[in-house]
């Protein structure tokens, strides 16, 4: 967080210089971490800057999709009865090689309607991944 | 200028075990003893590929030999594998690398003693020590597997990839499906006009493997060269030429600026029952020709 809160904020360096220290103290430590130290009220432009990171979608798909994931995934590579196949999976594990993977791509699009181009599914490693990815498809084509 | 491309097989375990080692002092080497010293990689027009089929595999005492040579986290990726099959492919497979990176070194490095890294993208190549008294060789290589065979190409200062798929490899989807949702229409089109299925099939299989060898000499990872944005035309006669789909390249936003065509290919059949593609980088204008090893 600290981090992050680094990257997309800084401050107006008129405005710092223009205060005395015995009112203000900003502490920007090498760890990113803002403080102030004020017994009045000053004013602190933050202005934002575009952050360079790229932020991955970590919030879990529902259950159902997962389980639609897991169902197309089993029925691609031909899993001996009794696999289990969950959340965590990874495909590599599985002994999907890549033209498996581009099935299990294609059987994914057809069966929740959308297009997954080939740096996000680059990034998909795990089944829950590619569930995580579905609904982030999904969400973007009805907005 | 020609280019060789030497097919190779790795000896099946119906070889009794060498009485002893011919290479003293290395560890491992008595594994090998039986086999001799490769043929050097005479140029960087050169290619050498080593295959072994997993199922031939069968002598308990020699795969525990196999995967004494991998270092820890290989043991831990390849038991990671779902099932014993697929977790003595992934120990073959590492072990393969490991045993044909030493033959080339003159038997001087260990097998156990390669160390890895991955490029920017996630290719993997040879991390050398950076200590004074190891040597350094300028050696590339790429593997592959199929469920029942598996591939390692080497090079001499030449990036490489190589692809090897069952010809008779059933898809779940159909052919043209596939084709057009992930090739070129230039390559649909070529699809699309063959009649036959089984046909139709094999040369969708020799376009994929040829596919992915570029992809993967290039190493970027499969972004850095999607399937839609180059061709591959397989024309009978001459060689396997590959062009960048210009449309596509222009209509899409990063271009096409990472795919060159400056690559050379080479289809071969393995066994009867394989397709391999190897891809390697060159400058040249050479002739193009194919030796097979047995």
């Amino acid at each position: 967080m600290a981090h992050s809160l680094a990257a997309a904020a800084s401050f107006s360096p008129p405005a710092a210089r223009r205060r005395p220290p015995s009112q203000v103290t900003n502490a920007i430590s090498s760890r990113g971490l803002v403080s102030f130290n004020s017994q009045r009220m000053s004013f602190v432009s933050i202005r934002s800057r575009p952050s360079q990171l790229r932020f991955k979608i970590c919030c879990s798909a529902k259950k159902e999709t997962v389980d639609k994931v897991c169902m197309i995934v089993k029925s691609q590579l031909a899993l001996p009865d009794g696999t289990t196949v969950t959340g965590e999976s990874k495909f590599s594990e599985l002994g999907a090689d890549s033209l498996d993977t581009v099935e299990i791509v294609m059987g994914l699009e057809e069966e929740f309607n959308i297009t997954v181009d080939e740096t996000s599914a680059q990034d998909i490693a795990t089944v829950q991944d590619a569930a995580n990815l579905i609904e982030k498809l999904v969400l973007e084509k009805a907005a | 200028m020609h280019h060789r491309l030497l097919l190779l097989r790795r000896g099946a375990m119906s070889i009794p075990p060498p009485p002893a080692p011919r290479m003293p002092g290395v560890a491992g080497g008595r594994l090998f003893a039986s086999l001799p010293p490769p043929p050097p990689l005479q140029s960087p027009r050169e290619v050498h590929v080593w295959y072994l089929c997993p199922d031939e595999l069968i002598d308990r005492s020699q795969l525990d030999m196999y995967t004494e040579l991998l270092s820890p986290s290989e043991r831990k990726n390849a038991l990671a594998m779902n099932g014993p099959r697929l977790q003595k492919d992934a120990m073959l497979s590492r072990a393969l690398l490991r045993t044909t990176l030493s033959r080339y070194t003159d038997a001087n490095i260990d097998p156990r003693s390669f160390e890895f890294k991955k490029n920017k993208f996630g290719k993997p190549e040879i991390l050398w020590q950076s200590d004074e008294s190891s040597m350094e060789w300028p050696l590339h290589f790429n593997i592959s597997h199929t469920s029942s065979l598996i591939a390692c190409g080497i090079a001499m200062d030449t990036p490489i990839g190589i692809d090897v798929e069952e010809k008779k490899r059933k898809t779940v989807k159909s052919i043209l499906s596939l084709a057009r949702r992930y090739f070129t229409p230039l390559e649909v089109d070529y699809l699309a006009k063959i009649s036959d299925s089984d046909a139709q099939q094999r040369e969708f299989i020799k376009l994929w493997t040829l596919k992915e060898a570029y992809v993967k000499a290039l190493g970027r990872g499969f972004s850095g060269a999607p399937f839609n944005r180059f061709s591959i035309q397989l024309e009978t006669n001459s060689r396997i030429q590959i062009s960048k789909a210009t449309k596509v390249c222009n209509d899409s936003a990063s271009g096409c600026d990472y795919l060159s065509e400056n690559w050379r290919f080479a289809l071969a059949e393995l066994n009867s029952s394989y397709y391999m593609s190897v891809c390697i980088e060159d400058n040249s204008r050479g002739l193009y020709s194919l030796f097979f090893l047995m």
